[in-house]
């Protein structure tokens, strides 16, 4: 026995792969009993604009975690409109995971989650607000600052505040001072927002 | 007539381009890099404007003038035996467990990427046939991929600078290569045990046929991605791999905080992480 080079410059394709690869026939494949085969169709329609509602319905009943990885990178992958309204649907969704899944996916996606980002702030569910607010997290948009700001200045409901006051203590720079001010004012019987504002203007302070 | 000058949009423009073809980004901090390297090849190809040299790699047919830019684009700098905690890994934990189970009598496989010069593949070939007695009861496949097509062709070539070969234990020098007046020759034999294929990680197509491997060696590639770029590449190496296969990352990089879908294994030399056994 030994060091052998392989017979080919690859290895031999799995009977999976040998399916059409077109959009319909990975669409069919998604639907596959086997967890493999669903989740290179997964990755692979990542290729194939338009099949953006196809994966995030899938995503919703898709039991198998490597799948589900899969078809949220495909979607982020994907960006377009239908793919981030359809994570915002699944923001919605009962099942915590699915929700995490789709806030974790949208902070992937600055450029295509911005344009909504206001509408998703002022959602009539404060869950969906403070969803939002998660997304700011880690979302790479220069305007990050100025939504969370807007949230503590006229948000009405403490734990969406306190949400975007948490985040503004990390993110934020002396603009948001007053903003924060005025927030410690609006919630002055709320011993939470006082502690927190006070935490954030600090931390600004210091730089 | 005026020197021609890379812009800012420029600079964005190609910036983006670049980064849906490879998966790697440049921040405004490689501005220099970039740019100078970008001059070089308006120069080489007879393009006095960006623009008409982007409209050339965009849409040139052969996608030949993308390779070059690639090839320049990307660094390639390793020698022998770096990190050699993760080689001493895998000879004295990965492999041991990996054949303890192994049902089939065929070869272990094990893909690295990137290959780089060479350094990294002809490394983990000397401690296969060093450091475990294995070698002698199962065969190895090592496959080694790069999306640079000339430096395959100096890893194929197999020849190396006094600082490559640096941190290579003297016995090892002495046995493997031969000193020649443009430096260490690698022996045939090992050249002949490493098969070199080009392969860009970002792109689906490319990756598709690599299957079945039951190690990936894929050491300070994932920091030049984006983060959907690392998860994308966690994603093909899923499904390179056998279940209950490894995967070995570069000191500084965490799959943890790529995907969730390997498991983290903690060895006595290293941490790595491995795709759950079915």
């Amino acid at each position: 026995m030994a060091l052998k080079k392989p017979p080919t410059a690859v290895t031999t394709e799995h009977s999976g792969r040998q399916h059409d690869r077109d959009a319909a026939g990975l669409l069919k494949q998604l639907t596959d009993s086997n967890a493999e085969v669903r989740r290179w169709a997964a990755r692979d329609l990542a290729d194939c604009p338009g099949c953006s509602e196809a994966l995030v319905e899938h995503l919703k009943t898709e039991a198998d975690t490597s799948v589900r990885e899969v078809i949220l990178t495909s979607l982020v992958l994907l960006g377009d409109n239908t793919a981030v309204y359809g994570l915002v649907a699944c923001m919605r969704s009962e099942d915590a995971a699915l929700r995490n899944e789709a806030i974790e996916a949208m902070k992937q996606l600055p450029d295509a989650v911005s344009p909504i980002m206001r509408g998703l702030l002022a959602d009539e569910d404060s869950d969906m607000r403070i969803f939002a607010v998660n997304i700011l997290e880690s979302l790479k948009h220069p305007s990050v600052e100025q939504w969370l700001s807007d949230v503590i200045e006229h948000d009405d409901h403490v734990n969406v505040c306190a949400t975007a006051v948490d985040l503004l203590g990390e993110v934020g720079s002396r603009t948001a001072l007053e903003p924060l001010l005025r927030l410690k004012s609006r919630f002055d019987k709320e011993p939470y927002i006082q502690f927190a504002a006070d935490l954030a203007i600090k931390r600004i302070l210091e730089g | 007539m005026a020197d021609p000058v890379i812009t800012d949009e420029d600079f964005q423009k190609f910036r983006e381009f670049f980064y849906r073809k490879t998966g790697i980004q440049f921040d405004n901090t490689k501005r220099y890099f970039v740019d100078k390297r970008l001059l070089e090849r308006m120069a080489d190809t007879g393009n006095a404007q960006f623009r008409s040299y982007f409209t050339m790699l965009r849409f040139q047919a052969t996608g030949e003038e993308l390779q070059v830019l690639t090839n320049l684009m990307t660094v390639n700098e390793t020698y022998f035996f770096r990190e050699e905690y993760q080689f001493r890994c895998l000879v004295n934990s990965i492999l041991p467990e990996l054949v303890s189970r192994k049902k089939d009598s065929g070869p272990l496989r094990i893909w690295v990427l990137p290959s780089s010069s060479g350094e990294e593949p002809y490394s983990i070939a000397i401690c296969l046939l060093e450091m475990w007695a294995g070698i002698h009861q199962y065969d190895v496949e090592i496959v080694a991929s790069d999306i640079d097509t000339h430096i395959l062709d100096q890893a194929r070539r197999g020849l190396y600078s006094d600082r490559s070969v640096g941190q290579l234990p003297k016995p090892y020098l002495a046995k493997y290569f031969k000193r020649t007046a443009a430096g260490y020759q690698i022996c045939d034999d090992l050249r002949g045990a490493v098969e070199y294929t080009r392969v860009n990680l970002s792109d689906r197509a490319d990756t598709r046929p690599y299957r079945n491997f039951d190690v990936v060696f894929c050491r300070n590639l994932l920091i030049y991605f984006d983060d959907v770029s690392r998860k994308s590449a966690a994603e093909t190496f899923y499904d390179a791999l056998k279940p209950g296969g490894f995967i070995c990352l570069g000191h500084s990089e965490s799959m943890s905080r790529i995907s969730s879908l390997y498991k983290v294994r903690k060895f006595p030399e290293a941490i790595v992480y491995q795709k759950p056994a079915e």
